[in-house]
């Protein structure tokens, strides 16, 4: 038995030596960690953001890399869950000793990690949306989407041109849905909006006419729907099913043509939120983010043969302020890069142009959306 | 022959500490933080292998148990308990520590339940919902156990999912470090880790104990004639029914014990710990130990969960563990690892020097 037993310590003790004496080679690459939950159920968002983030490093790389070195992305498959991402978070930080960490795709993951990434010193370039991200600031945590105020804000300006005051919400079970949800009734007080319907409906849910025929009843002006995939296209099928014939209004997450070719004819005149990737194309040659949108679109239909999708365009924010960061700071060291995203000023990226600050962690104004619509079964700049 | 459990224990405590010098001595300490990790999840699987391997019954509601603990520290400990502190009641339950304040990340200061408090609500909640789940469901014969627990933990990731209080799709982070004492608190913080790891390694050798003892017990004897045959155990006088429930309960207690230390740990917790398929990850393991055979789900718990944590399966994680319960089902029903420890057993015999019977020790499958 003793004999057994010190066998087996020595082996232990033999395994860990040999791993603690693997060499360093002279010239290391600049390591980036990246969590996204590429399967699962925010795969919707971390696949085209992983794919993203992948494709830009290699497009680096080819061009020489970053200060003489090459990039490394240390990509971590999170599938959505808080746990995964806690631990891979402190194996990023401690064993992986990343410069950045970029994503994770969801709020909740987010919100996880961030004390973790502040305790640590750990730069973190969130790809999520909520604004508690940023708010309260921490000196280490950034985030490169849009606000969902600014997107109800927009919502609530148009309405209010074309002289909509009475509205009905509806918004799915999610997170997304319910920090949509809960902008709106907040912003409704201060633009001066009467809610006259207010549903929650599941996720997963195949048909919809049962809260819509309760919306009708209300003589709503307009419905905001505020939702993941799939309740998207089902809410313009069912309404135009039970004649609910006013204007609808979804969030910046119906960003995708999928949607719209699943919502068929339904589809047109769906008023919606967005960046300006999605109308990269009819945008004046004159405008800021133009040539960044024109080269993601291109680039990234050309390598991985699918629609470019707002969702992929947070990673390629992420790495550009990462790396424009180094850049401007000329140095790998955390603290100087961190100090450098502070100082990045009218940086054109997909989401819109970046303006960060010591106090703004996000660095994007109202204009970075804009009204969109469905003409043809395309987007289109939405007119009044 | 009567086993002695207290041997192969202390070896384990041997083992676990050997692991430590050696990370530690190597410089990779860091090793540690996914094996905390991964013991609080094999407490879980230990747990539910007492309700499959010995009381034959399937559990698919371990990962809601787990959560209800979890989410029941998590809620206690971060919500702002300001207002009742300032009440009437504020003065005893400061001064009894069932309160306690604590400073935000950001500034200011909450008042919020001492984590010993919310574990104590956590227990309580859990040994009243596993009774009100499981004593139905376990007066009938069959699997009405696996049709009750699935449900249950349906019920509960969506609860989870649609109220406010348990933080929706995001879970609930900022939870407090559990300070257990003689400078030991269960938390993050780096300069714990060590501390952390002899906690979380306490519990799974105190859980094993626990049940090799209930095994080779009174009680081990009810549940190896139960597993044979619940009329033949019926008819000599057995309460099989209330056995069944004891070891169903007890199972939920550890599960929930295990996710309020592990939300500690983590400083949050979100609804994926509550999710179906974290449940069929539980029935996989237990299964793949060999379901009667505690060291056996110890070690493929701990290894896969561990593996799983440091993101060694990529985007295959899931897969991995559904074409494991597939795999196991279909081609080994007793169990992978039940020939390699009768083997193992026969080995160890020989080197003993001495002859023993080679009969597993678990009731036959």
């Amino acid at each position: 038995m003793k004999r057994l037993l010190t066998t087996i310590l020595a082996g232990i003790t033999a395994a860990g030596m040999a791993m603690a004496a693997d060499e360093k080679p002279a010239q290391e690459p600049i390591k980036i960690g990246a969590i996204f939950g590429v399967t699962g159920p925010a795969a919707f968002l971390g696949a085209p953001e992983a794919k993203t983030a992948e494709m830009l490093v290699d497009q680096l790389n080819a061009k020489g890399g970053l200060l003489g070195r090459k990039l490394q992305l240390v990509l971590k498959d999170s599938g959505g869950s808080p746990e995964k991402a806690v631990s891979f978070a402190k194996q990023l930080i401690e064993e992986d000793k990343v410069l950045a960490i970029i994503g994770p795709s969801t709020s909740g993951e987010t919100m996880q990690i961030k004390p973790i990434c502040e305790n640590a010193k750990m730069i973190l370039i969130s790809c999520a949306a909520a604004e508690v991200i940023v708010n309260p600031l921490a000196k280490y945590v950034f985030k490169v989407p849009q606000k969902d105020s600014q997107a109800v804000t927009w919502i609530y300006n148009t309405m209010k041109a074309a002289g909509i005051t009475k509205i009905g919400i509806l918004s799915d079970n999610s997170g997304f849905g319910q920090a949509g949800k809960a902008q709106l009734e907040q912003l409704a007080k201060v633009q001066g909006m009467e809610i006259a319907a207010d549903e929650v409906y599941d996720k997963a849910a195949k048909d919809l006419t049962d809260i819509l025929t309760k919306v009708k009843a209300r003589d709503v002006q307009a419905v905001v729907n505020w939702s993941i995939v799939p309740a998207q296209s089902i809410i313009p099928k069912n309404m135009k099913q039970i004649g609910l014939n006013v204007p609808l209004y979804q969030s910046h997450g119906f960003g995708n043509v999928k949607y719209v070719k699943a919502a068929g004819e339904a589809a047109e005149g769906i008023i919606f939120p967005s960046g300006r990737l999605l109308v990269a194309e009819s945008l004046p040659a004159d405008n800021p983010q133009k040539a960044v949108l024109m080269a993601y679109k291109h680039d990234y239909e050309s390598r991985y043969k699918e629609d470019v999708s707002t969702f992929g365009g947070h990673a390629y924010d992420a790495v550009l302020v990462l790396t424009s960061a180094i850049q401007k700071a000329g140095s790998t060291d955390r603290d100087k890069v961190r100090d450098a995203i502070e100082t990045l000023k009218g940086l054109p990226g997909t989401a819109g142009i970046f303006n960060f600050s010591p106090e703004d962690h996000n660095g994007l104004a109202l204009d970075a959306f804009e009204m969109l619509t469905v003409k043809d079964g395309k987007f289109a700049e939405y007119k009044k | 022959m009567r086993p002695r459990p207290l041997v192969p224990v202390l070896a384990a405590a041997l083992a676990v500490v050997a692991l430590q010098v050696a990370v530690t001595a190597a410089g990779r300490e860091y090793y540690l933080t996914q094996t905390i990790m991964a013991a609080y999840y094999a407490v879980v699987a230990l747990g539910l292998c007492l309700v499959m391997g010995y009381a034959g019954q399937i559990s698919l509601g371990h990962a809601a148990f787990f959560s209800l603990g979890g989410y029941t520290s998590a809620v206690l400990t971060t919500a702002d308990l300001t207002p009742l502190a300032r009440s009437g009641w504020g003065g005893p339950l400061l001064r009894l520590h069932l309160l306690q304040a604590r400073a935000g990340l950001y500034g200011g200061e909450t008042i919020g339940a001492n984590p010993w408090a919310a574990f104590g609500g956590a227990l309580l909640l859990t040994f009243a919902v596993a009774l009100l789940v499981g004593y139905p469901a376990l007066r009938l014969k069959g699997h009405y156990l696996a049709m009750a627990t699935l449900g249950f933990g349906l019920i509960v990731y969506r609860l989870l999912l649609g109220t406010n209080l348990t933080g929706a799709a995001d879970g609930i982070t900022g939870v407090p470090p559990w300070r257990l004492g003689f400078g030991l608190e269960i938390s993050g913080d780096g300069a714990q880790r060590i501390a952390n790891y002899y906690v979380a390694w306490g519990l799974v050798l105190f859980t094993i104990l626990l049940l090799t003892h209930i095994v080779h017990s009174r009680a081990g004897r009810a549940f190896r004639a139960l597993h044979g045959g619940e009329t033949a155990a019926n008819s000599m006088g057995i309460n099989t029914a209330a056995y069944k429930l004891r070891a169903f309960v007890l199972s939920a207690l550890l599960a929930a014990a295990a996710g309020s230390m592990l939300t500690h740990y983590s400083g949050g917790i979100g609804p994926s710990e509550a999710s179906a398929m974290k449940s069929v990850r539980y029935v996989a393991l237990v299964a793949a130990g060999g379901m009667a055979n505690l060291w056996g789900v110890l070690v493929v718990s701990a290894t896969l969960n561990f593996l799983s944590l440091r993101g060694c399966f990529g985007s295959y994680d899931d897969a991995l563990f559904g074409a494991l319960l597939i795999a196991i089902v279909s081609l080994a029903p007793e169990g992978p690892l039940q020939p390699l420890t009768a083997q193992g057993r026969r080995l160890w015999s020989r080197l003993a020097g001495h002859r023993v019977m080679t009969t597993p020790e678990g009731p036959a499958p």
